[in-house]
């Protein structure tokens, strides 16, 4: 069995540069696996371990210093990890990002049975990009999955949870499998994975290798654009309750009653 | 054909009831349509067969000029075949616009929709407008809540997905409104993904979506004390618990109660942020709530900011004796 586990490098959200138009400079930003990704290496992983002759790849978009995350992926157990990484691939949107991924599948990875996606990354996507890969593919996508049951005769069987019902689910393979961060607990890397994760060479592929042409990706292949960037600042006028004032949780418990119609 | 009209995913449930959040985006719609003109508002609405006419004429109340249904006995709330009807529908009635709200059915629609129409799709929306080029501007928060984006898509249709709870509904006087029923061939669909087993899940905790009054516990809150004293308080206002991302990672709340980007936008009534500190991505998911009252001992916290009443102490020395004070 192929699987292969689209990861992404996310920013570290407490230090945030921007480039002139607009898009976050991940150059100048440091740089962790998205945290549900590592679960999505995980649930393959754990196919592997029970399926004899299983191979899974960690695929990353994103500039050079991306590797990092691969890295740590090979030395968690992984057997293959790429990097795709192309100028012409920085500024993409949702859009672009599917065609890339899934151009990659079809010129590199064709015989995959399994893609896994992590539900969504913390940086401000909001778990498009792996319903979009799956309907560029054709392939049924199950998502919000909290438990990989088991592959039998090439079903895929799994558990959908949510806060109101959960849905025991089959779906034929090939597919696309999104999980949430219930799913498991990530191994830690082993010793013997950092030997291989650095020597290991990670094959690069640039825009050539997805088959695509210029105007396909990038800041040419994404239709929206962001126009204009500004700091949200809708405060209140925030009234105190003068906490000296003896009778200040009364005037607290007055306040409430008030706005709930007493 | 030229696209004409703002087209809405009529989420519904496996009874047919509509998804709130589709009349707040035809709500929102409304205003959208005085600015672009000549913009029909069709919600298309996917379900098994059944009696649509109080759904119609509910839409219609809020603006709605065009139901578009597709009704057949193989589907049902389940989404499976949704994504794929609805990329036909918008096929059919080209739209310059299509808003979906962003539940976990309609998101899945959204990118399916955006993917097979080769368009843009901006994701959980703060506010949609239109710019001078007659564009949509849908805004949102970026970068983990820190900054706020416009984004424009030049591409038609123009998507956007819209969280629940971010616009208010409207009703309006007088709007006509059609039903259109729509014929669309399931069978075409090759079924890959097969419901073995669907359990309903007993919810233990108050809906915090519809609540009139929210208690929410922030990381100055979440231990075993704290979280006593708020559900007490909750319980004497009738209202639910909800806790920002610190709480939930701590294990006090659970998904269905977080508050924020990463979790849910609210609106209450009332709105009490025990201990909360305010971070942004926490107050874009609060700020459409009526009166918000925040407790907190660091008199520097952002949260007095965003909030009406403010109170500097110790939360568990004023949770202690605020019920008391509240049953006189």
């Amino acid at each position: 069995m192929n699987i292969v586990v689209f990861i992404k490098q996310v920013p570290d959200t407490n230090n945030v540069k921007w480039t002139e138009n607009n898009n976050i400079d991940r150059t100048k930003t440091e740089s962790i696996i998205n945290p549900v990704d590592r679960q999505a290496v995980e649930a393959a992983l754990e196919i592997k371990d029970k399926c004899e002759g299983t191979c899974v790849t960690a695929v990353t978009m994103g500039p050079k210093k991306a590797k990092s995350i691969l890295q740590e992926a090979i030395a968690t157990g992984v057997d293959e990890a790429v990097l795709l990484c192309d100028s012409k691939f920085a500024g993409s949107d949702t859009c672009a990002t599917s065609k890339v991924l899934s151009a990659i599948i079809k010129t590199k990875f064709p015989n995959t049975d399994l893609i896994f996606f992590g539900q969504s990354a913390i940086d401000g996507e909001t778990g498009q990009t792996g319903y979009s890969v799956a309907a560029r593919l054709n392939l049924p996508v199950i998502s919000h999955i909290n438990e990989i049951i088991g592959i039998e005769n090439n079903v895929l069987s799994a558990c959908s949870e949510n806060e109101k019902e959960k849905t025991l689910i089959n779906v034929e393979l090939p597919a696309v499998v999104c999980v949430n961060n219930y799913i498991n607990r990530p191994r830690l890397p082993k010793i013997e994975g950092y030997i291989k994760a650095k020597d290991y060479i990670y094959p690069t592929y640039t825009l050539y290798d997805t088959g695509l042409s210029e105007d396909e990706t990038g800041i040419k292949g994404s239709p929206t654009k962001v126009s204009h960037v500004f700091k949200a600042e809708d405060g209140r006028c925030c009234r105190f309750i003068n906490t000296e004032d003896e009778n200040c949780i009364i005037n607290l418990a007055n306040e409430i009653k008030g706005a709930i119609g007493e | 054909m030229e696209p004409n009209g703002i087209l809405i995913y009529g989420e519904t449930d496996n009874n047919g009831k509509v998804a709130p959040v589709v009349f707040e985006l035809v709500s929102k719609s409304v205003e959208l349509q005085k600015k672009l003109w000549n913009q029909r508002i069709m919600v298309c609405i996917i379900n098994k067969r059944m009696h649509f006419d109080e759904t119609v004429k509910q839409l219609g109340e809020y603006g709605c000029n065009e139901v578009l249904i597709v009704n057949d006995d193989r589907l049902s709330d389940f989404e499976n075949y949704h994504s794929e009807i609805f990329t036909e529908v918008a096929k059919k009635y080209p739209p310059r616009i299509i808003l979906i709200g962003a539940t976990e059915k309609g998101k899945k629609v959204a990118s399916y929709t955006a993917t097979k129409l080769e368009t843009g799709l901006t994701a959980d929306c703060t506010n949609l407008d239109t710019n001078e080029y007659n564009l949509l501007l849908s805004t949102r928060p970026t970068f983990g809540g820190q900054l706020t984006a416009d984004i424009v898509c030049s591409t038609f249709p123009q998507m956007a997905t819209v969280q629940p709870n971010v616009f208010p509904k409207v009703k309006q006087n007088e709007i006509k409104v059609s039903a259109t029923y729509n014929w669309i061939d399931v069978s075409e669909i090759k079924k890959k993904i097969e419901i073995k087993e669907r359990t309903v899940k007993k919810v233990s905790t108050k809906d915090i979506t519809s609540a009139d009054v929210i208690v929410c516990a922030g990381a100055g809150a979440a231990n075993e004390y704290g979280m006593t004293l708020i559900y007490e308080l909750a319980q004497k206002l009738n209202g639910a618990v909800a806790g920002t991302r610190e709480t939930f990672e701590k294990g006090f709340i659970t998904k269905a109660q977080q508050i924020g980007q990463t979790g849910k936008t609210v609106a209450p009534k009332l709105y009490i942020a025990v201990g909360v500190s305010g971070a942004s991505q926490h107050i874009a998911g609060i700020k459409n709530s009526g009166k918000i009252i925040a407790i907190n001992s660091d008199k520097n916290a952002p949260i007095f900011k965003y909030a009406d009443i403010g109170i500097v102490d110790d939360l568990f020395k004023v949770l202690a004796k605020l019920p008391d004070e509240l049953d006189k």
